[in-house]
């Protein structure tokens, strides 16, 4: 694999052009992209106007009652109790190439960790800077693997060190049986790379954080409101995978091959 | 190679190229049985499943009869995110956007993840044109893009080729020669273009679903290959069709058990990934910039349509292909556009605008109904055929024998709806263009079956029962596959159930 060397410099300086979540940008912008945003809201009046006058009535700007929202009624109101909940999400991660293992607290969870990656000789690993993840104690466990942090020094090139690990571990925000599906965010401290570019993910889960329907984690996305979205929100359901060749399964396409929830609890 | 929407050829005339190609057909009709079992699978698993259709559909429609608004509502809240919203009434328009921001950023290569709006648009061919390299990276696509081809499916675009010429060409690309062998070739493309990713300058991808209230984007995938594009370049630019939006994050649970489950019969693709807005200041990774271009390409033209806009519905979910009978004997190339099957041949001279490209698509399907009953949001594409046809003969295209017929269609239609009715209109519009017991005149409905295949009088056998009669006819047809291509593809249906990943559970 080829690494573009510039684009390790021009990302720690990245941060003079960077676009805040809810500044006015206008301000920074090169000519040319000021340019487009104006031809963008001039077009805008146009576009939507005309969409308006397809549907046969002036432009509607009080928002419309929406009767159907979300999942049928009965849907709503359905969960598995907590042991099914467990039984469930393995059974639908597994069944799509994934592993679920059961551990009974960060400490175990680190000493399966620890195991996995000498059995399997990982030399490099990253993990997303948390609080939870450290407790794991995986430097000491491993004192012959090299463990890189994510976003911990401003020199380092993030995505490439997550493109040359072996393990990524990240903590999972939730998770929904039905699917058999975990839902893991982006900030500064959790690399969207650590899930995606490593080789093996391992995906830490809270059984408290493990619910029923996906809808329990989308409807708390519509209460979070727009600014408190995080930029990344990845809903991580197996391998990464494809059936593009003759409808033969491969894993690991461009993704991690391997995913491993650690449910704890 | 050919991307051009509409060909010199007619769909006869691709089809019979394609029906030459043996491994084609079998390739075809293996893989869209498979999804097809796979979903109704999964449908039947998920319980309700008409109820969330249903579900489905009154979102979808309610979204799209108040476009404007939640349009709108996108717009502001992804700029608010820091997104470059941009409108293109047309291709002309959207390439032009486009090619301003590959030029400023002086792009040398735009890597992308598979966006059926790009296809629609030839995208990769005005960058190509430009001299900036265009690598599609989801590995169907990656394939067909080698070949110098189209897809030939929604969902699988690669689906009529077969793992040799595959190797064939992965082996040109890789200047060695690699086996015949699916993780070998799935591996090399793998490290071919993780190279690609962390080169690229700019990532393109499609978009699944837009979210109104929050102005995120959301994209279903398997690979992980659209995470990778908005991910790794610093510039993400995403094409998008106007009619992508849904009002809220709780929405999406609907469309999120609707479409992988119709699409592929997964419960949920491995990927799902929600994006608002470009990277946050303090973040490592994701694009520094971020720009969405809404496009209408002809989208608007079904607004105010009450014979059209719930084209405007459609979730690309490629249901309507796997079950339909004529896409399962011809192949996707066959419909000459971006979009094939029944959704494609309503949706391909509905953007078009062209009335005399009408009757070759719409005459490529046999108003089976098939396709009304797999969809996921209820589109009654076989309704939509027939009023094509109508159009048509309306503005002059038909010849005067076919006119005379369509106006029996009218009154027909006039007073009742879907399958039923059609198909007892079949029968009484034979009357006049039977002949020695065989028809010979080509009229609605049975000109695309009487064109592919012989088919006798209806009589009074209603449609209904010949499609079931037909099923069999084609699944008898399976058994004739070249004993060893079939051997293998069973080898691999077997091989993954026993592995207990769910033997219908891919895409
Ligand atoms: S028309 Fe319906 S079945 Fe066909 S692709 Fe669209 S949503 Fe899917």
């Amino acid at each position: 694999m080829s690494l573009d060397t510039n684009r390790s410099n021009d990302l720690s300086k990245s941060k003079a052009t960077n676009i805040a979540n809810t500044v006015n940008h206008n301000a920074t912008q090169p000519p040319w992209l000021a340019e487009l945003e104006q031809r963008s809201r001039r077009n805008q009046q146009t576009f939507i106007d005309h969409i308006s006058s397809r549907l046969g009535r002036p432009r509607a700007t009080e928002p419309p009652i929406h009767p159907f929202r979300g999942a049928p009624s009965f849907w709503k109101e359905w969960s598995w109790e907590e042991q099914e909940r467990v039984e469930r999400f393995t059974a639908h991660f597994q069944e799509v190439g994934g592993h679920v293992v059961s551990v009974d607290n960060l400490e175990a969870a680190g000493e399966w960790i620890a195991q996995y990656a000498q059995d399997l000789e990982a030399r490099e690993i990253v993990r997303q800077q948390l609080p939870e993840l450290e407790q794991l104690r995986l430097e000491q466990r491993l004192p012959d693997a090299h463990l890189a942090v994510w976003n911990e020094d401003q020199q380092t090139d993030w995505r490439a060190t997550a493109a040359g690990a072996d393990i990524g571990i990240v903590m999972a925000e939730g998770a929904a049986a039905y699917t058999g599906t975990v839902m893991v965010t982006s900030s500064a401290m959790q690399g969207r790379s650590v899930s995606l570019l490593p080789t093996v993910c391992i995906v830490l889960l809270y059984k408290k954080n493990l619910h029923t329907r996906l809808g329990e984690l989308l409807v708390p996305l519509d209460q979070r409101g727009r600014q408190q979205l995080p930029a990344g929100v990845h809903f991580i359901s197996g391998p990464s995978r494809s059936s593009d060749i003759e409808n033969d399964l491969t894993i690991g396409v461009h993704g991690p091959g391997i995913i491993y929830t650690l449910l704890i609890g | 190679m050919s991307r051009s929407e509409k060909t010199s050829a007619t769909v006869k005339e691709r089809a019979d190229i394609a029906l030459n190609n043996d491994f084609l057909r079998k390739a075809v009709r293996f893989t869209t049985e498979r999804l097809r079992n796979g979903k109704q699978l999964a449908s039947t698993e998920h319980g309700n499943w008409d109820e969330w259709r249903e579900r489905g559909r009154q979102i979808r429609l309610h979204t799209i009869a108040h476009l404007d608004y939640y349009l709108n509502l996108f717009v502001e809240n992804a700029r608010a995110n820091g997104v470059h919203v941009h409108f293109a009434e047309d291709t002309a328009a959207a390439t032009e956007i486009v090619m301003t921001i590959a030029r400023h950023k002086q792009a040398e290569s735009v890597v992308k993840s598979k966006s059926m709006v790009s296809e629609e648009l030839h995208i990769n061919h005005a960058l190509e044109e430009a001299g900036i390299e265009a690598v599609e990276s989801d590995l169907g696509e990656y394939i067909i893009q080698l070949a110098g081809e189209g897809p030939s499916h929604i969902v699988i675009p690669a689906i009529h080729k077969n793992r040799y010429q595959i190797a064939e060409l992965l082996s040109k690309d890789a200047g060695e020669e690699l086996p015949p062998d699916t993780t070998v070739l799935a591996g090399y493309v793998r490290r071919k273009l993780r190279e690609k990713f962390l080169d690229a300058d700019i990532g393109m991808t499609g978009c699944n679903f837009a979210i109104a209230e929050t102005g995120s984007m959301v994209l279903f995938e398997n690979e992980g290959n659209a995470r990778m594009v908005t991910t790794v370049p610093k510039t993400q630019i995403t094409l998008m069709g106007m009619e992508r939006i849904i009002p809220s994050w709780e929405d999406l649970e609907v469309m999120a058990t609707l479409l992988p489950r119709s699409a592929t019969g997964q419960r949920l693709t491995m990927y799902m990934s929600g994006i608002t807005g470009p990277k946050r200041d303090e973040d490592s990774d994701g694009p520094e910039e971020m720009h969405m271009i809404i496009v209408d390409n002809g989208r608007s033209g079904q607004l105010g349509d009450p014979e059209f806009q719930e084209l405007l519905n459609c979730i690309r979910c490629g249901a309507c292909l796997n079950v339909c009978p004529v896409y399962r004997q011809i192949g996707g190339h066959s419909y000459g556009g971006t979009y094939s099957g029944p959704i494609g041949a309503v949706l391909t001279p509905a953007l078009n605008r062209n009335v005399a490209e009408w009757d070759d698509i719409a005459n490529a399907s046999s108003l089976c109904g098939a396709c009304y009953e797999a969809c996921p949001v209820k589109i009654p594409l076989h309704d939509m055929l027939v009023y094509l046809r109508r159009r048509k003969v309306e503005r002059g295209h038909g010849n005067r024998w076919e006119s005379i017929g369509m106006k029996g269609f009218a009154i027909l239609m006039g007073n009742s709806k879907r399958l039923g009715t059609a198909l007892k209109m079949g029968r009484i519009l034979q009357k006049p263009v039977v002949h020695n017991g065989t028809i010979s005149l080509k009229i609605g409905p049975l000109k695309g079956w009487t064109t592919y295949r012989d088919m006798p009088p209806m009589a009074d056998d209603p449609f209904r029962e010949r499609w079931s009669k037909l099923e069999q006819e084609l699944q008898q047809d399976q058994v004739t596959m070249d004993a060893t291509v079939k051997d293998r593809m069973e080898q691999l249906v077997q091989a993954r159930q026993r592995s207990k990943r769910g033997d219908f559970d891919e895409s």
